[in-house]
């Protein structure tokens, strides 16, 4: 895999779609999140001539736990459409400008060294490692809502993955389903957690 | 070929004993819950009594399964291989919710048995896995899980503000823990060029960020709202196992990660690590005891009783940076988590009694239940006992290792305040009758309920205090993992 063919637009990709995860609101936010996680597997995981099961098992638990933490009725076809268009996505990001630049900063951080053994790790993946972490660590800090919380979450989780995977490598087997499971719980429990409050607030 | 099958299968069934009740209870109890048994209106209590019978089911076959060579399961590249601790905690976990379970009934005590059968499943799935990443996010994710499971469906906004709380808390330390991960794996190569982070640097890195993990999960100070929330809200089944049992085996494997670390390295762990360590334990200490004389909610008490364990916990950590072949701090962990249960069983006892959770309209209860007064003597005197006994029958001496006294009063006024906390308990309870107390029908001293809640708190804080020598398999360390992680492209 040619560096630059492939991980520079997963890592841009990756970093975008991060930071609109945990900026923007209900579906541009949820297409957004499960586009980071995509990305970041595939940069983790590095899928050369066949799909590992841990890249399987990330992406399987991702787009899982995503469909039932989806509210209802948030993947009519015309609102996909109105939300997704770039223009309102551009003014999604010009009203949080501090995301916007960590994102960028993060991409730009990840070329100094670490001062970790670093020879055989990747600029491009430790950039959108720390960009991801950058980007969902505040949010995740400080956020009085539970999905966007849950979000900031995975995004910041993806992000400390990506940096491992920069100098070493894809997680073992057993790890990957512990991460994976991981995963899963933040989103399910942010979806029911937000449901309960919801509920009870409006009672 | 067969016989190949057999014995794996086997030794599957060995080392996933736990497991298998757990699932297994995924199946009956809503079988026995449903019309075919009975009654629609007593559902809830065949569910009940259903995960009574699987917790001690599961327990049982956790203490005959053991953990010895013919427990490990080899699949592919994975290994289970059962611990003597986590086989410790599953035995002693399963006969002390089954007890909680069946003092406590109610509408859903099925479901609580599950939380319990799922929380033992994980620890000891957690402590069969050498040390790494696997086991501490296994835990971290079940605790999440299992808080969210034991809230239920309720729309209580303080319940889910609590499991919300728990969310936030394991999604920063998930990514603590790979960060921790990944700089240990780096030691290793760190002295393959002097461009790279040196073995101290990364040492001490790796330390700061395994005991943060630690002190978040077990609600030390400054951590400790998501302790007392905890068991402010959720059911106390829940909230024994959210906050205090999985913290005690996610203690042992940070122990055991400590110990490795720090004997690996010939200087000292550097920076602040251990000071920090020690302050955060006697503060954690200090408070904990404090605010549990000055609350008036049972559950908020018990929750800074718990907060106080923590502090145990703590200066646990500091003492194995600092001795690694110590074995005290491994010694605190189970006895801890049994003394926090008694706490737990008297307060599920009382609040079924007498449906209070004020200390000040709950006066004089002990002169209309003795069974529960046996029950809170016992845990007073194994939470004033058992921490101090442990650590000093551990070989560790908090003034000669800290090297303050500052620390050593604190540390010892912290104890006795949390001592001071839990005979308040008892004094209120001697106190005169409060009107509440008073309109309350008088139990049975002889019911069987009764004698059943009494025999099991007296083992529970027998084997809590040491009467019972169990504990010493817990002071074991934890296999290392036999394969280093190596980077993927790194230059040798």
């Amino acid at each position: 895999m040619s560096p630059l063919s492939l991980e520079l637009p997963l890592a841009l990709v990756a970093a975008l779609s991060g930071a609109l995860a945990v900026t923007s609101a209900r579906r541009a936010a949820w297409i957004a999140l499960a586009l980071m996680a995509t990305a970041a597997a595939l940069l983790e995981f590095r899928p050369s001539d066949s799909l590992s099961p841990a890249l399987l098992l990330r992406l399987t638990a991702i787009f899982g736990a995503t469909l039932y933490a989806l509210p209802p009725g948030l993947l009519a076809w015309r609102a996909l459409a109105h939300d997704l268009q770039p223009r309102r996505l551009l003014a999604t990001l010009t009203e949080h400008p501090v995301v916007a630049v960590s994102a960028a900063a993060g991409l730009v951080l990840g070329a100094i060294p670490l001062a970790l053994p670093i020879e055989g790790s990747s600029v491009l993946l430790r950039g959108a490692g720390v960009a991801l972490l950058l980007i969902g660590l505040p949010p995740l800090l400080t956020s009085r809502y539970v999905e966007a919380t849950a979000r900031a979450a995975v995004v910041t989780l993806s992000g400390a993955l990506l940096l491992r995977a920069s100098i070493l490598g894809a997680l073992d087997l057993f790890s990957s389903i512990a991460i994976a499971a991981g995963f899963v719980a933040l989103l399910l429990i942010g979806a029911t957690v937000a449901g309960q409050l919801t509920k009870a607030e409006e009672q | 070929m067969s016989d190949v099958l057999t014995l794996q299968a086997l030794s599957a069934i060995r080392a996933l004993s736990p497991l298998l009740f757990a699932l297994l209870s995924l199946l009956v109890i809503p079988l026995v819950k449903s019309d075919l048994f009975g009654k629609k209106s007593d559902a809830h209590v065949r569910g009940g009594s259903a995960a009574v019978l699987l917790l001690l089911a599961s327990s049982v076959a956790a203490l005959l399964a053991g953990s010895g060579y013919a427990s490990t399961l080899n699949v592919g590249l994975i290994t289970v291989d059962p611990s003597e601790p986590g086989r410790l905690l599953v035995t002693l976990g399963g006969a002390v919710f089954a007890l909680i379970v069946a003092v406590g009934q109610g509408r859903r005590a099925g479901a609580m048995g599950q939380v319990a059968l799922f929380g033992l499943a994980l620890i000891d799935l957690a402590l069969a896995i050498p040390i790494g990443l696997a086991p501490i996010v296994i835990l971290l994710v079940g605790s999440a899980s299992l808080s969210a499971l034991a809230a239920g469906n309720r729309e209580d906004a303080q319940r889910a503000r609590a499991v919300f709380r728990d969310l936030r808390t394991v999604g920063v330390l998930l990514t603590v823990i790979v960060v921790a991960e990944l700089l240990r794996s780096a030691i290793p190569l760190s002295a393959t060029d002097p461009a790279y982070a040196t073995t101290s640097s990364l040492t001490a890195g790796v330390a700061l960020t395994l005991s943060l993990v630690l002190l978040g999960m077990i609600g030390a100070f400054p951590f400790h709202h998501r302790l007392v929330r905890i068991f402010e809200s959720l059911p106390i089944v829940g909230s024994l196992m959210v906050g205090v049992w999985i913290p005690a085996a996610l203690s042992l494997i940070i122990f055991n990660e400590l110990s490795l670390l720090s004997s690996s390295v010939s200087e000292p762990i550097g920076g602040a690590v251990v000071a920090a360590l020690f302050i955060t334990g006697t503060v954690t200490l200090l408070f904990g005891g404090v605010s549990a004389l000055l609350h008036d909610d049972v559950g908020e008490v018990l929750g800074f009783l718990a907060v106080g364990n923590a502090g145990w916990l703590a200066l646990g950590a500091a003492a194995i940076i600092l001795h690694p072949s110590a074995v005290g701090p491994l010694l605190v962990a189970l006895p801890g988590a049994l003394v926090i249960s008694l706490f737990g069983l008297w307060r599920i006892s009382i609040r079924r009694h007498y449906e209070l959770t004020s200390l000040q309209e709950l006066s004089g209860w002990a002169r209309r239940t003795r069974a529960l007064g046996v029950v809170l003597i016992c845990a007073a005197v194994s939470q004033t006992a058992v921490p101090v006994r442990e650590f000093f029958s551990g070989g560790f001496d908090i003034a000669g290792q800290s090297g303050s006294l500052l620390i050593t009063v604190g540390a010892l006024l912290g104890a006795g305040t949390l001592a001071a906390a839990a005979i308040r308990l008892l004094l209120v309870g001697l106190a005169q009758e409060s009107q509440d107390v008073h309109r309350t029908r008088k139990g049975k001293v002889l019911s069987p309920a009764a004698i059943w809640l009494v025999a099991g708190t007296i083992l529970i804080s027998g084997v809590a205090a040491g009467f019972i020598n169990i504990e010493a398999a817990a002071s074991g360390l934890l296999r290392p993992d036999p394969v280093e992680s190596v980077p993927q492209n790194s230059t040798p």
